[in-house]
């Protein structure tokens, strides 16, 4: 397993190197569409307005959204492209089996995403001068997010694997994301009881008080975005499981 | 090795296989040939685990791909009309990705790559990302990645479709030298005359169906019938063909067509004594001839 994540590693860091357009892409992509919010923000508000602490947070919220979106389409995106360019029976024929190979490309991927992020956070906090917090234990709450990230991405590679065209779900469901991840867990109304079962809502919460407001690590709240992140990777898991049987037994694993 | 029994698959209201057994033993190589749309690669998609079955069973080894992944380990595959490879990447990096993914450690990956670059005469090539590939190098490539991880059986989709002449007899003296070292061969193409020269069994499928199986010699032996070719130094002067005639020889000469049994072969040579014969042989059939006799007929 060690070995399959390191060529794993080395098949989407060779990815990077090579196409490094894409990298600039996307972080030149992700960037124009921030300060768009931002300022379409500001004018919605008027000169007058002022955001203070809000920018940290929008901006904690935005790179934690690049995050999520990357660890949850990237799979989707991945076999769907895998089954238009013929590789993926290949892939399926491994005595790994596709889940664990998927989850150890899924870790692997990991590092390129982290790049990603913290180059995009670089210059979104150089082009507003916002000043975000970076602990090391910030990484607890991001991977929980991350693990419920894994686990829609694997609902929604479900759907590629039987349906094979669904860019454009998945393009809708970004803004489901946002919802999601800036879902308030303040107060003490059913909504915000609610919004410890929805996916990626506590460990989101707990990273933007980190990230915008310095809070401390809330290990109560942590324990219970670990549970979530697990419980929905888990459901992932099981619905790619059920899709891959569906798959085989329709002949829907190759042609696109 | 292989032992697939009573595969059963239906898409819809369309029955792409019936009740197909195919076996294989090491050293074998059985080619199975069939038109377009005759059940083909489903069955090898089933035999590969990616399809499961309507009904029937499957067994690798003794191990059901459908049931146990590690099944696969003993199996490797290169699929008709695909990449079966990644374009961004090398064609080293390519072997030692799929190595691993089939279960290798990753040194003895790549030194296994290098040794299977060279033997594919792309040693060369080891670092030109595959997207720069001819399609012939990357068809062998794909042979590579099918060789990988030291397979038993190999299931061959079409793998010498698209190669120069070079490269295709350079890949048949591969799936040669590899039924020599004991490996059991599936192999389906539509290029018969590779089929006649690489496969010790074949297997004719239609509508899903097996029409005909056995031994390639057997089965060429049987549809060349008892047909036999008379060449003669000079033709035969028109009294004397009319009076053989009646003992069945045909044609106009100097090559003639005997159809009949040895006792009556060796009557027409008889009566043939004393004119110059220049060849008398058995008529030999080709696989061609035999694909079309048998789908034509089924």
């Amino acid at each position: 397993m060690l070995d399959l994540f390191w060529v794993e590693f080395k098949r989407s860091w060779l990815n990077l190197r090579r196409y490094p357009s894409e990298f600039v892409g996307a972080v030149v992509t992700f960037s124009i569409l921030f300060l768009l919010l931002f300022l379409g923000a500001r004018f919605l508000a008027g000169p007058s307005a002022e955001f203070g602490e809000r920018t940290e947070a929008l901006l904690a919220g935005f790179l934690l959204w690049t995050l999520t979106l990357f660890s949850y389409s990237s799979l989707s995106f991945g076999l769907s492209e895998e089954a238009q360019t013929g590789t993926l029976e290949q892939v399926f024929l491994t005595p790994y089996g596709p889940i664990p190979l998927l989850l150890v490309r899924n870790l692997a991927g990991l590092g390129t995403q982290l790049l990603l992020m913290g180059t995009i956070a670089l210059v979104l906090l150089l082009i507003t001068g916002a000043r975000l917090s970076f602990t090391p234990l910030l990484l607890l709450p991001i991977m929980t997010v991350l693990l419920g990230g894994y686990g829609l991405g694997f609902a929604m590679a479900s759907l590629a694997l039987l349906f094979k065209r669904v860019q454009q779900l998945v393009g809708i469901s970004q803004f489901l994301l946002i919802f999601l991840l800036q879902y308030p867990l303040e107060g003490s109304g059913w909504l915000a009881k609610l919004g410890y079962f929805l996916p990626l809502v506590p460990g989101a919460d707990l990273t933007r008080q980190m990230m915008a407001k310095e809070a401390t690590l809330d290990w109560g709240l942590l324990g219970l975005a670990l549970i979530n992140g697990l419980a929905y990777l888990a459901l992932g898991i099981v619905a790619f499981s059920r899709a891959v049987r569906a798959a085989k037994r329709r002949g829907l694993l190759f042609g696109y | 090795m292989l032992e697939a029994t009573g595969l059963h698959k239906r898409f819809g209201t369309l029955v792409a296989v019936e009740g197909v057994s195919l076996h294989l033993a090491p050293g074998e190589v059985l080619a199975f040939l069939g038109p377009n749309g005759a059940g083909k690669t489903t069955t090898i998609k089933m035999l590969a685990g990616l399809l499961f079955p309507d009904r029937g069973r499957v067994h690798l080894m003794g191990k059901d791909p459908h049931r146990d992944p590690w099944a696969l380990r003993h199996l490797g595959a290169v699929l008709e009309g695909n990449r079966n490879v990644y374009w961004r990447m090398t064609a080293l990096e390519n072997l030692v990705y799929f190595g691993v993914a089939r279960g290798l450690r990753f040194a003895e990956a790549s030194q296994r790559a290098r040794n299977i670059l060279e033997q594919l005469g792309l040693a060369e090539k080891s670092h030109t990302e595959v997207r720069h590939l001819s399609r012939g190098m990357q068809q062998k490539l794909s042979l590579g990645v099918a060789l990988m991880h030291h397979p038993e059986l190999l299931l061959l989709d079409e793998p010498t479709l698209g190669l120069d002449v070079e490269s295709a007899l350079r890949v048949e003296e591969m799936v040669r030298e590899l039924a020599r070292e004991g490996k059991a061969i599936l192999l389906t193409t539509h290029q018969l005359e590779v089929a006649q020269r690489l496969a010790s069994r074949l297997a004719i499928i239609q509508r899903g169906k097996i029409v005909l199986e056995g031994r390639t010699t057997e089965v060429l032996g049987r549809f060349a019938g008892e047909h036999y070719l008379i060449e003669l130094e000079t033709p035969l002067p028109p009294e004397r063909l009319a009076a053989l005639r009646a003992l069945g020889l045909e044609g106009e000469g100097p090559s003639y067509v005997y159809q009949g049994d040895g006792e009556g072969l060796w009557r027409l040579l008889e009566a043939l004594k004393p004119w110059p014969l220049k060849k008398v042989a058995r008529a030999e059939t080709d696989l061609l001839e035999v694909f079309l006799k048998v789908v034509g007929r089924a």
